[in-house]
């Protein structure tokens, strides 16, 4: 009797994971389509499930319609220079936070839990102020200079938490045999950090490769645009019609790079959300 | 490419400018008598304090001066006291319409998505096997890029030839109504909305709730079971208390970014009959229309909202947030 309520229970569990996993999925099913349909295809009715025959070609066009290889350029070069130094910054200030004792410490570190939630766009303005006054305005600058002060307290945050889980013998050992506070970060404590580094890494990339509404303020000379700016030509005017297979097509070309990283560093990301997300 | 190199130059000089702070800042506390640790700590936590004083701190009230003021970029702001902010409350035809626009977003989108989420993470706690794919996929809405998420969705919505309609139709034509305009359509926008944001949001509290059911110890639910609970029993007094710091965080960080939506509405770009947004409307005021001072006002309205909203929810957090150390007191 037990059994069979179990098997039952299991049957309707397995029901109702798939058919939500489902949904979740055709969304994703309908943009691969549409993204591969011929012009005169996307507006059909009955919509094609799929397109007969693919067009492969439109993310090819798609491509060469826009100066997409600049952007791209542009893409990676704010990503890069923004990954490098918030990863560096964010570290050795959780090491900070981590392992040394001094006055105020507990103070400074809630109020950088507390900038979690003040709105990004109270800031906006005179950031933006600061920028223009520094002449910058236009340059990648805005964007990429200030990842050097750890200015993700998420990540600081997931940081330190790693680095108290490791046992205070290491680094005193180290000392004993006469390391510096340097010397024990780079050769004792960051390989043991790995996997959190590996997150923090995981997120800036999506950050500064998703971000939108920095390069909105700050780049405002089509020459420096970045992909998520690129795709915006797409959308047409006021009374045009969006270009819906190439904007599908863009889309997943923007969102291929942290779809693959997503399926190679799986273990990193469940990692990094699940410990963010739990930790008081 | 001069560009590049220029940008490149400046970035590289700017932690060794931070590294000089670090080490005057220093050398000034341990001449003020701090020990050798006690100056290092303060030393690496420099290029935060540096960054928070000069993007964070000074920003903010800088901003909650500038609402006090007229400013468009070109000459000084001028002082105009509390005139932007009574022009909000008692002229602006978009002002309320926008602070209820992002309150009920809000309000509706963060209790589905997070019971949703507990529900499913609860079915997916069942020892089933496929668990890995089964997070897989749900996760996958959070990583995609929200101009992407913006963009298919709008494109689900489409009120011609979107998916969804065709989808629904049968619905539709069962209730005698016409397939709705969604994002065209003022009283569909909301939902609209909503539908999109569970969409995305949805993995990534599944995925941190399943995290969080598989770390209650076993020997609670056995107790229960000698004592003989059933399972609402066991959900009500062990589930939903085990799990209630991360709901409480989540309620939090939910809220917080929900009424901070930006980026999906603009790409979106639903029909200005629904409103707008209140980040929507920072942003047009203070950069297309050039109102610095009005843009700021409203800002500083969502900042306050934010903060009672968050305060509220912390003053609750004793009726039904449970932490294990109160137990053993």
């Amino acid at each position: 009797m037990k059994k069979r309520t179990n098997l039952l229970k299991i049957c309707f569990v397995y029901i109702v994971v798939s058919y939500f996993a489902f949904v979740i999925l055709i969304p994703f099913f309908w943009m691969l389509s549409t993204a591969l349909k011929p012009e005169g295809d996307i507006f059909a009715w009955p919509p094609d499930w799929i397109p007969d025959p693919p067009q492969w070609h439109n993310f090819v066009d798609a491509w060469k319609a826009v100066p997409f290889n600049k952007y791209l350029l542009n893409s990676i070069f704010i990503v890069v220079l923004g990954m490098t130094a918030e990863i560096a910054s964010a570290t050795l200030v959780a090491y900070g936070f981590a392992r040394f004792q001094f006055p105020g410490r507990d103070i400074i570190f809630f109020i950088l839990l507390a900038t979690m939630m003040l709105p990004y766009h109270v800031t906006l303005i005179p950031t933006f102020l600061i920028w223009q006054k520094f002449g910058l305005v236009g340059e990648f600058d805005p964007l990429v200079l200030r990842a050097w002060t750890a200015w993700g307290p998420f990540y600081i945050f997931l940081l330190r938490q790693f680095f108290m889980r490791i046992p205070r013998e290491l680094d005193e050992a180290a000392e004993i045999d006469g390391a510096t506070p340097l010397q024990t970060f780079f050769y004792i404590l960051m390989p043991q950090i790995k996997p959190a580094l590996i997150a923090v890494a995981i997120f800036t990339f999506m950050g500064y490769w998703n971000d939108f509404l920095g390069p909105l303020i700050y780049l405002n000379d089509k020459e420096s645009y970045t992909m998520t700016q690129g795709i915006y030509f797409f959308l047409g005017g006021v009374n045009e019609q969006p270009k819906w297979n190439y904007l599908m097509a863009m889309s997943l070309v923007i969102a291929l790079p942290v779809l693959l990283l997503y399926f190679l560093a799986q273990r990193y990301f469940i990692q990094g959300i699940t410990f963010t997300g739990m930790k008081e | 490419m001069d560009r590049y190199l220029d940008t490149f130059g400046r970035w590289f000089l700017t932690p060794l400018l931070l590294a000089l702070v670090s080490f005057i800042f220093y050398f000034i506390l341990r001449k003020a008598g701090l020990r050798q640790r006690q100056a290092t700590g303060f030393a690496l936590i420099t290029p935060w304090i540096v960054g928070f004083l000069i993007f964070t701190a000074y920003p903010l009230i800088y901003s909650l001066y500038l609402s006090f003021t007229e400013y468009s970029l070109f000459g000084e702001p001028r002082w105009v006291g509390l005139d932007n902010y009574i022009r909000l409350f008692t002229q602006s035809v978009e002002f309320w319409p926008s602070v209820r626009l992002t309150l009920l977003y809000a309000a509706l989108t963060l209790p589905i998505g997070v019971t949703g989420a507990l529900l499913m993470a609860i079915l997916l706690n069942n020892k089933i096997k496929g668990i890995g794919i089964y997070r897989t996929i749900y996760y996958l809405p959070a990583i995609l890029p929200e101009v992407a998420v913006a963009l298919l969705w709008r494109w689900m919505f489409n009120s011609e030839s979107g998916l969804l309609n065709y989808v629904l139709k049968p619905l539709f034509s069962l209730f005698g109504v016409d397939k709705p305009n969604w994002f065209g359509d003022p009283d569909y926008v909301l939902p609209a909305f909503i539908i999109m944001s569970v969409w995305g949001i949805f993995g990534t509290n599944t995925v941190i709730f399943l995290a969080g059911l598989q770390g209650i110890p076993k020997n609670l639910y056995e107790a229960a079971e000698i004592d003989g609970a059933g399972p609402i029993r066991k959900f009500w007094h062990i589930t939903i208390p085990q799990l209630s710091p991360i709901i409480f965080l989540q309620v939090i960080m939910g809220m917080i970014s929900a009424l901070q939506i930006f980026t999906v509405a603009m790409f979106v770009r639903p029909t200005s009959a629904a409103g707008k947004f209140m980040n929507q409307l920072v942003y047009e005021k203070g950069f297309t229309q050039l109102h610095m001072g009005e843009a700021s006002a409203i800002a500083w309205v969502l900042f306050i909202l934010i903060l009672i909203l968050t305060l509220l929810v912390f003053r609750s957090s004793p009726a039904w947030v449970h932490y294990e150390s109160e137990v053993k007191r």
